[in-house]
């Protein structure tokens, strides 16, 4: 045996592990140095945030921020609604482009059919309500926009519309105790004065009679999450 | 050199085994940077392109298993490190026997033979582990398994060679270094051995990027009050600090996460709760597609088991892979698993009830405006950084919860 041999031959190998594992870590070190400098080329990760939809045009997003300053839920955590005069200010559109806004909402929204001179809610009323409300997936605001049927007088439609609207709302505070609920929902009462709902919206999900009149289908609350972010 | 086939196969085994140990050496240290990396995954390495996506490597790589002394350094030493070394030092003694002895010098023979019995030895325990406790199939390490046992068996062969050509030649007994006892050369051979394994992880000691720095610098939770009910206790441990895990039942990352805390030996001192964060657009709104099938459903029984839920969580565990692809081919296969798995929780899953807690978990998630992704830990509201839960949890972990132990 050649000990000088040996001797080279063990340098050379232990040369191979120690080497390459210098060439790695420097390597690693390198790009870490260069990830520090330049944080910015990193790549992004999503930030959770509540689902911004492309239903939502300028127009919705404006009524859906006056319903909720000027009608008192963003501001102070109060809900008190928006009475028909009002809702026609906030909204500043025709009934039937107001209706048009929530059109892309067929898949979300429900229609809960109230009998004739009746703001109560039945078993099928509720079931529908539950699930609609718990299917708010990314949707930051729930619009519940109370309607009534134009039989009758419009003073006592109003009062009508307003009790169906807070029927709604109380079910839904007793049912799910969600402490943001005040914060998250948007109340109004049209009555029989604007915005009345046409046979378009019979296709939609609904409580009620199958058989579709216009008048069923304002005598109603619409619901629905809106996933808008404002 | 004369005629001897057995030492030319140990010395391509030996090489082949230095292939896979050095990409898998290779692979592990290119995570020092803190960013993610596809590996290797192949029974020819240098050929087949490395992969992004979950394979049996990646699941060994992330695995407690890969590699020791990981709170002592970020990531720890890779256990294909030593295994390099290994054969390299094989590679050295068998090339030293080729070109620097006589064929019927059989004392260096049986020292080679002896020493493949570390790798067989290693790559037994490895392979046990791999399969039994991990379940992977991990190419590069059969790659080094099979390597170390050719190896082994053409360095027996060898030695029998020679062993029978110093029988027909020489009659004295010729050791390493020409004295009458073969110990003192055995001895030394063996502290060279050693000075192969100690040399590369020193070196490595030294050179590793120090990740301490990083520690405590990923931010804080803005609104981490549990105001709706919606955490689910994970450790039950009142004196351990407390900690947030944002949290999916089907997704690897976390299960890898567990196994890992779990081995680390750190979870006695954290006291978890965990929030639901499916990966899972059938709840989340977050994701585009679902990357993980059915994982609403099976968070939804988490939060319906309520104290109970570890059994749940432990379940989905288990058959996370079968319940995400039952699950993509048939929507309702996760809520039909889990109900026939947890019968009692059958009336509570899919009810408005339980959808709305689940929603507000997510809505949790945004208001804390955490990434979209799992899983995370914040430990006192100090997020542990997301290059630090896989390889490097328990050299951070270790050093966050000592932070705050400090009071920082």
């Amino acid at each position: 045996m050649n000990p000088t041999l040996h001797l080279g031959l063990a340098a050379l190998f232990l040369l191979i592990p120690s080497g390459l594992t210098a060439i790695w870590i420097g390597s690693a070190k390198d790009r870490l140095q260069e990830a520090e400098a330049s944080p910015e080329a990193q790549p992004e990760v999503a930030i959770a945030a509540a689902a911004d939809e492309g239903y939502c045009a300028a127009d919705l997003k404006k009524v859906l921020r006056r319903v909720l300053q000027s009608c008192g839920l963003l501001s102070s955590g109060e809900v008190r609604g928006c009475q028909p005069l009002e809702a026609k200010n906030v909204a500043t559109l025709a009934g039937d482009d107001f209706n048009a806004l929530f059109l892309p909402l067929a898949d979300r929204a429900g229609i809960i059919q109230f009998d004739k001179n009746s703001a109560e809610l039945d078993a099928g009323d509720t079931a529908l309500l539950d699930r609609i409300f718990a299917d708010q997936r990314g949707g930051s605001y729930f619009f519940v926009v109370a309607r009534s049927s134009p039989e009758g007088s419009e003073v006592v439609n109003r009062a009508l519309s307003q009790a169906r609207g807070e029927g709604v709302l109380n079910h839904l505070r007793a049912t799910f105790k969600d402490p943001d609920l005040e914060k998250e929902v948007g109340l109004l009462w049209l009555g029989e004065e604007f915005a009345q709902l046409d046979t378009e919206f019979c296709k939609w999900q609904r409580t009620g009679d199958e058989a579709c009149q216009p008048q069923d289908l304002n005598r109603s609350a619409f619901v629905a999450w809106i996933d808008c972010q404002l | 050199m004369g005629s001897r086939p057995f030492l030319l196969v140990f010395l391509a085994a030996v090489g082949a085994g230095m292939v896979f140990a050095g990409f898998s050496t290779a692979d592990f240290v290119e995570h020092l940077d803190r960013q993610v990396h596809s590996i290797h995954c192949s029974f020819i390495p240098g050929l087949a392109e490395a992969e992004t996506g979950a394979s049996g490597c990646k699941t060994t790589l992330m695995s407690p298993y890969s590699s020791v002394l990981r709170s002592w350094i970020w990531g720890g030493i890779p256990i294909s490190l030593p295994g390099l070394a290994v054969f390299s030092f094989l590679l050295f003694r068998g090339v030293d026997l080729l070109i620097n002895r006589r064929p019927d010098d059989k004392e260096p023979a049986l020292f080679l033979f002896a020493a493949t019995g570390v790798p067989v030895l290693t790559s037994g325990v490895m392979g046990y582990l791999s399969l039994v406790e991990l379940d992977a199939a991990c190419k590069l390490c059969i790659g080094i398994y099979a390597s170390s046992a050719v190896a082994a068996l053409a360095a027996g062969l060898n030695y029998r060679q020679a062993a029978a050509a110093a029988a027909e030649g020489t009659p004295e007994y010729d050791n390493f270094d020409g004295s009458a006892s073969p110990w003192p050369a055995r001895v030394s051979s063996f502290v060279v051995g050693v000075s192969f394994v100690i040399v590369p992880i020193l070196v490595y000691g030294i050179l590793a990027p120090d990740h301490a720095r990083f520690v405590g610098t990923c931010g804080t939770l803005p609104k981490p009050k549990d105001d709706h009910g919606i955490m689910i206790d994970l450790d039950r441990n009142a004196s351990g600090a407390p900690a947030i895990e944002i949290f999916d039942p089907l997704c690897p990352a976390c299960k890898g996460f567990e196994n890992r805390l779990e081995a680390s030996g750190l979870m006695p001192q954290l006291n978890r709760k965990a929030v639901m964060f499916p990966l899972d657009n059938t709840c989340n709104w977050m994701i585009g597609s679902s990357m993980h099938p059915g994982a609403c459903v099976v968070s939804e029984a988490i939060l319906c088991a309520g104290d109970k839920a570890g059994p749940v969580i432990d379940w989905a565990f288990e058959h996370q892979e079968e319940i995400r692809e039952k699950t993509s081919a048939n929507p309702d296969a996760a809520a039909n698993m889990v109900k026939a798995a947890f019968p009692d929780l059958a009336s509570c899953i899919g009810t408005p009830a339980s959808q709305t807690r689940l929603n507000r978990s997510l809505r949790w998630a945004v208001a804390n405006q955490i990434p979209v992704l799992t899983p995370q830990i914040y430990v006192n509201n100090q997020k542990l950084c997301d290059e630090d839960t896989d390889l490097g949890m328990d050299f951070a972990l270790s050093r966050l919860l000592a932070q705050q132990n400090g009071g920082r």
